[in-house]
C-alpha cells in the first residue's frame, strides 16, 4: 500500500463485455479510523481536468459495489484503514494510453466533531471550502496523482 | 498474574466451536459469563505508563505494523496499550477466531495489557437523521463485546457531539441507561473523554457526575485527556488548571496523555505535567496515562512518532520514579 491516497496499482480501464466502459484507480482510507460506508462524502472526480459527476462513480469494497446513493445507505458495512477501495469511473471508451491527472475527493463525518464541520454537498476537487476537514489528520479530503495507462 | 497460555489457547478453542454453528460472526457472540481470558496486568498501584495507537497513525499500516506497534511500546517499558477498535482491529467489526488468537500472543509476547479500547458512537453515522436510542445501542453492545473479548476492561466512549464545546447530544443518558447492565455484567467502564477545547469547567460535565451519583454505577467514568491543560491558548481563552482535576478524579479512570511538543531536554513544553501527574500521585490515581502525540508534523513525509514517545516516556518515567 502506497502512502498517497491514489495508489498507483489497479489503475486501468475496465472492459465489460468486449467493450471498454470507463477504467478504475484504488484508494486508501486516510482518515486515522475506519468508517462506514453511509458516513463517507463523495464528490467530483476530475480526470485531465475533466469533471465526472459523482452519478458516474462507483466504489468497491470487499468485492461489492455501490453507488453513492447505495454508500449512503450501508450503515453496517465498515471500510477498515487498511483496505483498498476500487473507484470505477463510467467513461465510455476509457483512457488513452498515457500520463493521465486524476483528482478526487472524499471526506466522511465524524459525529464526534462540532456538527458545522460536516460537508453535506458533494465535495468538488480543489475546492478550500471544506476548512478544517482538509487536515491530513481527517484524511485530508483531496487528492490528486499523475499515472499511466497502458 | 502468571502466564498460562494452555488455559487461553484451550478457552479459545472452544469459543471458535461454539461460533461455528451460528451465522452470526464469532466476535458477535455474547460472551457474557467470564471474562475472556487472563492477561499480563500490570499490579502496581498509581499512574501507569501506556502508549495509545492514535499516536502512530501517520504510519500503522504503512511502515509500521501491530506488532512494531508492540515491540516499541515495549521497548519504552510501558505496560498498557489503547488500540482505536474501528482503525487496528483487522476486519472490524468482526475479526476473526485467528486474529483475535494473534491479539493475545502479541499482549503476552511482549507482556502489553489491553488498557483501553477506543471506540466510537457514531450518532451521524447516517447523513440525513440521528440514530434512534435502539440503533445507537446495537453498535455499542458489539463494541463492548468485542472490547470484553479482547481484554479490555476500559473504554474511551467517544460520544456524538452537538454544538462547538463538545456537549453530548440530549439522549445520551438514554443510551448509557439501556447498555449499564451489559458493563455490569462485563464488568467494563465506558468512558466520556474530556477533550479540548472542552474545559475541565464545561457545564456537561457536571451532567456526567449528576448522572454518576444518581445511578451510583461504577460502570460510566470519565476519561481525561490533558490537551485541556495546554497553556498555549489564543487570546482571551482560559487555560484549564490542573488542580481542577482534584475534584473529578474519583470518575477518572484512564487519562489521554497528550503532548505536542518534547524538548530535547525531555520536557513538554505546553502542557505542565510535573504537576500534573504529581496531583495524579498524591491523589491516588490509579490507571492508565496512555501517550498520545498530536504534534502538528506528525503526517509529514518519513516522519517517526517513536521518538516523541521515547521522548514522551523519559519524561514520565523520571516524574512517576518508575
Amino acid at each position: 500500500m502506497e502512502r498517497t491516497v491514489i495508489q498507483s496499482v489497479g489503475f486501468r480501464n475496465v472492459m465489460e463485455e468486449g467493450k471498454v466502459i470507463g477504467f478504475q484507480f484504488k484508494v486508501r482510507n486516510p482518515y486515522y479510523r475506519g468508517v462506514y460506508l453511509s458516513q463517507i462524502q463523495t464528490g467530483y472526480a476530475t480526470v485531465d481536468g475533466e469533471d465526472i459527476g459523482r452519478d458516474d462513480i462507483m466504489w468497491q469494497i470487499a468485492g461489492a459495489t455501490y453507488t453513492w446513493q447505495e454508500m449512503l445507505v450501508s450503515r453496517n458495512v465498515h471500510w477498515n484503514p487498511l483496505q483498498l477501495a476500487t473507484i470505477i469511473v463510467k467513461k465510455p471508451g476509457g483512457l488513452k494510453q498515457g500520463y493521465h491527472d486524476l483528482r478526487y475527493s472524499f471526506t466522511s463525518t465524524k459525529s464526534y466533531m462540532p456538527p458545522v464541520l460536516n460537508v453535506n454537498n458533494a465535495l468538488k476537487p480543489d475546492t478550500t471550502a471544506n476548512g478544517g476537514m482538509t487536515l491530513p489528520e481527517f484524511g485530508a479530503t483531496h487528492h490528486y496523482r499523475r499515472l499511466i495507462i497502458v | 498474574m502468571k502466564k498460562n497460555t494452555t488455559t487461553r489457547r484451550t478457552f479459545l478453542r472452544n469459543v471458535s466451536a461454539a461460533a461455528a454453528v451460528s451465522v452470526v460472526p464469532a466476535a458477535a457472540m455474547a460472551l457474557d459469563s467470564k471474562p475472556v481470558a487472563e492477561y499480563p496486568a500490570n499490579e502496581r498501584k498509581g499512574p501507569k505508563r501506556g502508549v495509545s495507537l492514535y499516536s502512530y497513525s501517520a504510519e500503522f499500516g504503512l511502515t509500521k505494523t501491530l506488532e512494531d506497534c508492540f515491540e516499541d511500546i515495549h521497548d519504552m517499558g510501558a505496560t498498557g496499550i489503547e488500540i482505536l477498535a474501528n482503525a487496528h482491529i483487522e476486519n472490524y467489526p468482526y475479526p476473526t477466531d485467528e486474529w483475535l488468537d494473534y491479539w493475545w500472543s502479541l499482549c503476552w509476547k511482549y507482556n502489553i495489557e489491553p488498557a483501553e479500547y477506543g471506540h466510537w458512537i457514531d450518532g451521524r453515522v447516517l447523513q440525513d437523521r440521528e440514530l434512534t436510542v435502539d440503533e445507537t445501542t446495537e453498535y455499542l453492545v458489539r463494541d463492548m463485546r468485542l472490547a470484553h473479548r479482547m481484554g479490555f476492561k476500559w473504554l474511551r466512549t467517544k460520544v456524538t457531539v452537538k454544538d462547538n464545546q463538545l456537549a453530548p447530544i440530549d439522549n445520551w443518558t438514554e443510551v448509557i441507561d439501556s447498555v449499564l447492565p451489559l458493563a455490569e455484567r462485563l464488568d467494563l467502564k465506558l468512558l466520556p473523554e474530556i477533550h479540548s477545547p472542552s474545559k475541565l469547567s464545561s457545564g456537561f460535565i457536571t451532567h456526567y457526575l449528576d448522572y454518576i451519583k444518581r445511578t451510583g454505577t461504577k460502570h460510566f467514568g470519565l476519561n481525561i485527556d490533558f490537551g485541556v491543560f495546554n497553556t498555549n491558548v489564543r487570546g482571551g481563552s482560559e487555560v484549564t488548571q490542573p488542580e481542577e482535576l482534584i475534584p473529578l478524579l474519583p470518575y477518572v479512570y484512564c487519562c489521554h496523555a497528550k503532548f505536542v511538543d518534547m524538548d530535547d531536554n525531555f520536557r513538554e513544553t505546553q502542557i505542565p505535567y510535573e504537576k500534573i501527574l504529581r496531583i495524579l500521585i498524591d491523589n491516588g490515581y490509579d490507571g492508565y496515562l496512555l501517550s498520545e502525540y498530536e504534534g502538528r508534523d506528525k503526517y509529514d513525509e518519513g516522519y517517526e512518532v517513536t521518538h516523541q514517545l521515547r521522548k514522551h516516556h523519559i519524561m514520565m518515567k523520571n516524574i512517576l520514579g518508575y
